[in-house]
Order: structure tokens, then sequence, then C-alpha cells
């Protein structure tokens, strides 16, 4: 299929594996998902300390539950990706490993405190959710096939990261203090997670065109921030004075000149500190089970 | 030889199991599914598999997902609210709309 004829049909669910798609429509689709899938993984292993740490037996239950549905989402993208026949997964979990990789921003950041938790589970997993709603539009049938078995997932993920925040929000004087801390800290990362904003957004327009992505960055960014900012407040959560919001005909909009785009940019790179820290510990984390996966191909180690 | 065969409707739906057919290759499988299973029902595309390649379990010998209780997996174990966000309205509607077989 030639590259005109691959935008003029692009629509939902257009586009499956026995499609003569052009090169550029495969290498797109194979970075999104590729990038998706590592996202998923990076953030089971960003929260899976958790599930030792968890305060309490119905927390720990509720965390190994997420944790395994997450690393299950990384490997149902995978599936999807390597559908295009570009990389294999063999291919994308050795870069993830050898740093090549690329992931969220906010799955670069470590994650240490208790209090910090509702900061991935309700708000990251939030924003995510409200990318992936949209994603079960997307013109590669197997990447919106694994949107509905994702998104059907995640509602129980953000709802268990609220029930969190809402404990932690009407607990004690220290715990709403930490809490505050936490999201001060956060925040502004969040805001960064739907990616840079449209004029610096190099892969969006021909994403766009061939209907891999429905909504640009900024449009997602705006939305959440709308249903989110609310929420936030509605824990009593203060939001930060940086980055600026700003009201417009009764609806939020973020200041993004406001917003670290070098350190955004950084991050995207895996060269920021903790970029390093989270994919060597990932990398290590999956080399120690090596000898299961030796195992099971009947391989010995 | 016995072939299963898979329908899907129309495109970017899912292929479902909707019975199976006798023929001795693939070529004539992919023929008497189409007159059985595709012929009046709107077909946008068919797959048919060898019976002996599929492997099965059932709820008889296996509780899918184990035996203890596992209500913390599901929305319904989290009294917070959904309205705020139509993306997990939805997800939560899906998920109570199943949990009548599966929590
Ligand atoms: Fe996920
Ligand atoms: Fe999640």
């Amino acid at each position: 299929m030639e590259l005109q004829e691959c935008k003029a049909r692009a629509g939902p669910r257009e586009f499956g594996p026995h499609d003569d798609l052009p090169r550029e429509y495969r290498e797109a689709a194979t970075r999104m998902i590729q990038f998706h899938a590592n996202s998923e993984i990076m953030g089971a292993y960003l929260e899976r300390p958790f599930i030792r740490q968890s305060p309490s037996l119905d927390r720990k239950l509720a965390f190994s539950a997420k944790v395994q549905d997450e690393i299950g989402h990384g490997q149902l993208l995978y599936r999807a990706a390597e559908s295009l026949g570009v990389k294999t997964r063999e291919e994308m979990l050795d870069e993830l490993a050898n740093g090549e990789g690329k992931f969220l921003n906010c799955f670069h950041y470590p994650m240490t405190e208790w209090w910090e938790t509702p900061m991935i589970a309700f708000f990251v997993d939030g924003a995510a959710m409200r990318r992936q709603a949209t994603i079960k539009r997307t013109s590669w049938e197997p990447y919106a096939h694994a949107m509905d078995k994702i998104c059907f997932e995640e509602g129980f993920h953000i709802k268990h990261g609220e029930h969190i925040m809402r404990e932690l929000a009407t607990g004690s004087r220290r715990e709403q203090q930490l809490l505050q801390e936490a999201f001060e800290e956060w925040w502004p990362r969040i805001l960064q997670f739907f990616g840079p904003t449209d004029d610096e957004s190099t892969h969006h327009d021909f994403a766009a065109e061939v209907g891999l992505k429905t909504m640009s960055n900024d449009e997602l960014r705006q939305a959440f921030l709308n249903a989110y900012l609310p929420k936030a407040t509605e824990y009593g959560l203060e939001i930060p004075d940086e980055p600026r919001i700003r009201e417009e005909d009764g609806r939020y909009v973020v200041e993004e000149d406001d917003l670290d785009w070098e350190e955004f940019w950084a991050v995207a790179n895996n060269d920021y500190a903790g970029s390093h820290e989270q994919i060597d510990a990932r990398a290590s984390a999956h080399d120690a089970v090596a000898w299961v996966r030796a195992t099971i191909s009947g391989e010995t180690a | 030889m016995i072939w299963e065969v898979f329908r899907q409707d129309e495109p970017g739906g899912y292929h479902t199991h909707c019975g199976n057919v006798h023929a001795p290759d693939r070529e004539m499988a992919l023929l008497f599914a189409e007159i059985q299973h595709a012929r009046r029902k709107p077909t946008n595309s068919l797959w048919v598999v060898p019976q002996k390649e599929i492997a099965s379990q059932t709820d008889e010998t296996d509780r899918f997902g184990g035996t203890t209780d596992k209500t913390y997996r599901w929305v319904s174990a989290y009294n917070v609210d959904v309205e705020f966000a139509k993306e997990i309205e939805d997800s939560d509607r899906e998920q109570r709309s199943v949990a009548g077989d599966s929590a």
C-alpha cells in the first residue's frame, strides 16, 4: 500500500497484520506501541516494592494484583508491536535493558514512600487511562484490541489509587502534610506525562495522519487537567503556584512554559540520573530470573 | 479432519468461535466454513484452525483465577466516585457487568 492510500484509508481499527502497509506506518506504530509497552513494564517495577511496603494486607494484595496486570499490559502490547513486523519482542526487551528503549517520563523518578503511591496509582494511571481510552480508536487493530482489555482492567487501578489518596487525605495531620509534599513534587511531572507541547512534538502529525493517534498531547493534557485538578482540590491538596494555571471560559489551562522542558528532554532521552537507576534496576531484576526463562525454553543456563 | 471456525463480523472486531467443519485440507476448510458460517451472516473475515491443534481447559478442573477471595482486584471494592472521568466510568461498568461471573 502506498503512503497516500494509507492516509486516505486511516480510521479506527482500519489496519491489521493482513494489510501490506508502508514502512513509515509500521515504524511509527512500532515506536509508539513499544514506548507504551516499555512504560507498562517500567511502571510495574516502580510499584513492585510496595507489595512489600504496603501498610495492610488489603493494600498488599491490591498492589500485587496491579503489578501483575501492568506486566500483562506490557506483554499484550509487545505482541501488538511485534505484529507490525519491524521488531521482535526479544529485540524490544533487549533495548529496554540496554537503555535504548524509551518510556514515560514519570517512571524515571524514584518512588520510595507510601504517601507517594497515589501520584502514580491515581494521577499517572488516570492520565494513562485518559490517553488509552482514545487509543481504542487507533488505526492499528491489534493495538486497539489490547486497549479493550487494558481499559477494562484499569478502572480498578485508579479507584484503588484514589482510595489510598483518600485515606491519606483524611488521615493524620502528618499524613496530609506528606501527601501535599508528594503532590508538589509530582504535579509538574504528571502534567508532562502527555509529552512535549504540540509545536515541539516531532511525531504527532504523521501519527495523526495515519490514524495511530486521535488526540494531540496538548488536547489530552487539558482534558486531564480539567478532570483531575478538581479531584486534587476535593482532597484538600493545594495546587502549587508553578506551573501557573489560569481559567479560560470555565476551563483550566496550564502555562506550559512554566514546566521544566529541559529536564523533560533529558528524561525522554534516558539521560536523567533517575533514568539509569530505573533502567539498571529493571535490567538486573530481569537478569536475576534468566534461569527461569532458560528452563522454560529448555536451554541449560 | 475437523477444523474449528472463527468468524469476524466487521473490520476491527474480534474473531469469535462459531462452530466447526469437516474438511481434508485448509483450502477446503475455508470453503466449507464460508458456506456454513459466512454465507448468511455478515462476515468480514474467517479463520480455520485444525481442532487437534487447540489446547483447552475448563472450569470443571480448574477454577480460573483461583479459589481465594479476590474482591480487592475489582472496582466494586473501592467506594470512590467515578463520575469525574468517562473512561473510568466505562471501565467500572464493564467490570461490574462481568463481576457476577468472576468475583
Ligand atoms: Fe497498565
Ligand atoms: Fe494501571
